[in-house]
């Protein structure tokens, strides 16, 4: 269970053939700051909300299934609920003024605040949902190694990655065994069940320090860090469709850029 | 040139108080299948550890003696050279798979190498068809089971083109019916490749008869080495040091304090069989029936 939720959690990433699984994770990538950064620059709530419905429609290109979507949306769709109805409460500036709860100004300046601010949220955590829907851990590190991350780095996010189910299993065949032994974790006041979990955190980080040795022996023993040059079986190569791909990305972010800041729009 | 030499080697970890190898001797040659037997804490990995210089360059310790493999000295050599000579597998897979698919896990080996890309492509293919798991390129190692993981080891390594395997408690955690495979896997390579072939256990019960040598070790020493029926023609030889000797033994054994006749030595199923019929239809009012 707790092993199935980890990994859920960890890799969203589910195999399809759209276009979006297709192109190449390096302008995925390219994409997925570009657009951060256009939702930052933006600052009317219509061009943001059209943004956004941009954004909803790669989403459900990635064609990820119903619920894989909706595990993800539901948390982005509670913060930005929680940002619209906290904003107004505090931040009492502007007028006109619509209502007043003693100390509490709710104005309408504010309230459109709020709503750009989670419409921005929205963008920023979605687009990210794009690139983990469609890219591939794999295919995500590769990316960023053939840009320039270190292969070290990219081999210590991999097998972090990697790991994180088999820590899952461990914690949870350790829970198990002390369950069965008669320890009640879940029961008892707060510091009670944060000092039981003490019990399950030992082992664990003590199974955490036996794997890692195997694992410094296993990569010398296959010539880890042998040569500076090493070569790759794989490596992502931009096609014809990937550099039109980037040229439209390019373009989502220079073109508003340009009506903003250079014609003025207030976009 | 044989394929491991080791003279008077005696390892000491930093802390302890005694020596984890101590002064042990041990030849090897090419082509060669030795078993290594012994309980826990006899040294057995610490031996493994030198095959590959895994000892004395990354787990710090004192080393005394020599240690050669196929004419290197494993204290001048890197673990990267060594690489290339020996082929180590771990007792837990999944430890040793670190890589987000099985087709990756093969490759790392070369790629650290910085050999070709064709190269590495013919290579993977080959060490995966080797372990039969070809067309298991893109599945993640976790998703493998445990017998499918510990093949996918022995494919990493082989990747390197090693001329010897070092196999640690490889089939820890496997059934028998696994560790029959995996051995007759290794013996494959042994007949086609002429694989020098270490594997380390800590019982005897399916390895005994695909290994060419047993050999004993207990406190660090190798207390006794042979030919696997006259090692293994001495199950108390075995007690004594901790590890159980293989049921079929111990039936030849217990048969023959009963029933007396001549000792059976064979250590294969069919052979004892055999055998027994032979001691039994030896007894008057016993017939045996043959099939």
């Amino acid at each position: 269970m707790g092993c199935q939720n980890m990994t859920g959690f960890v890799d969203l990433y589910s195999e399809g053939g759209t276009f979006l699984h297709r192109i190449d994770a390096r302008v995925k990538i390219v994409a997925v700051l570009f657009l951060s950064v256009l939702a930052f620059l933006l600052s009317n709530v219509y061009s943001l909300t059209l943004l956004l419905a941009f954004i909803f429609i790669l989403l459900f290109l990635a064609r990820a299934s119903l619920s894989r979507t909706w595990f993800a949306l539901r948390f982005v769709i509670r913060f930005m609920v929680l940002i619209v109805v906290l904003w107004p409460i505090f931040d009492p500036s502007g007028t006109p003024v619509w209502a007043t709860f003693g100390p509490v100004k709710i104005t309408e300046p504010a309230v459109w605040r709020g709503v750009t601010s989670a419409v921005r949220v929205g963008c920023l955590a979605c687009v990210w949902y794009i690139l983990m829907f469609t890219t591939s851990q794999r295919d995500l590190v590769r990316a960023l190694v053939k840009m320039g991350l270190r292969f070290d780095f990219g081999l210590a996010l991999a097998i972090s990655l990697r790991f994180l189910p088999t820590f899952s299993a461990t914690i949870d065949s350790i829970k198990d065994a002390e369950r069965a032994r008669g320890m009640e974790l879940d029961k008892g006041s707060l510091l009670k069940r944060s000092r039981n979990y003490v019990a399950i955190l030992v082992p664990t980080i003590v199974s955490a320090l036996r794997s890692a040795d195997t694992l410094s022996l296993a990569l010398h023993s296959r010539a880890y860090g042998a040569r500076a040059d090493r070569t790759y079986l794989r490596e992502p190569k931009m096609r014809r469709q990937d550099a039109a791909a980037l040229s439209v990305v390019i373009a989502l972010l220079v073109v508003p850029v340009f009506f903003k800041f250079v014609l003025g729009v207030p976009l | 040139m044989n394929a491991l030499r080791m003279r008077d080697v005696s390892v000491r970890y930093p802390d302890a108080d005694r020596d984890s190898l101590d002064s042990v001797s041990l030849d090897i040659a090419r082509g060669e299948w030795v078993l290594l037997l012994g309980a826990n804490g006899a040294g057995k990995s610490t031996l493994c550890m030198l095959t590959n210089g895994l000892i004395p360059h990354v787990v710090k310790c004192s080393l005394k003696g020599q240690v050669e493999v196929f004419g290197k000295d494993v204290a001048r050599h890197s673990v990267a050279t060594l690489s290339t000579k020996v082929g180590i597998v771990f007792q837990e897979p999944e430890n040793q798979l670190f890589c987000m698919s099985a087709e990756e896990e093969v490759a790392f080996g070369p790629e650290n190498l910085a050999i070709d890309r064709e190269e590495i492509a013919a290579r993977v293919e080959w060490a995966l068809e080797t372990v039969g798991l070809l067309g298991c390129n893109d599945r993640p190692p976790s998703s493998l089971s445990g017998g499918q993981k510990q093949r996918l080891a022995i494919a990493a390594a082989l990747s390197m083109r090693p001329e010897m395997l070092v196999l640690d408690e490889p089939t820890y955690a496997l059934d028998p019916i696994g560790r029959i495979e995996l051995y007759s896997l290794l013996a494959d390579l042994k007949k086609k490749h002429n694989m020098t072939v270490l594997v380390v256990e800590r019982d005897a019960e399916e390895a005994a008869a695909f290994a060419d040598r047993i050999a004993l070790m207990s406190e660090g020493r190798i207390v006794r080495t042979g030919r696997p029926k006259e090692v293994l023609a001495d199950p108390n030889a075995l007690r004594f040091i901790g590890v159980p000797p293989p049921q079929l033994c111990e039936f030849s054994e217990a048969l023959y304090t009963r029933v007396g006749g001549p000792k059976i030595d064979s250590i294969t199923l069919e052979a004892v069989a055999r055998e027994i019929s032979t001691v039994l239809s030896a007894k008057k009012g016993v017939e045996v029936i043959h099939p």
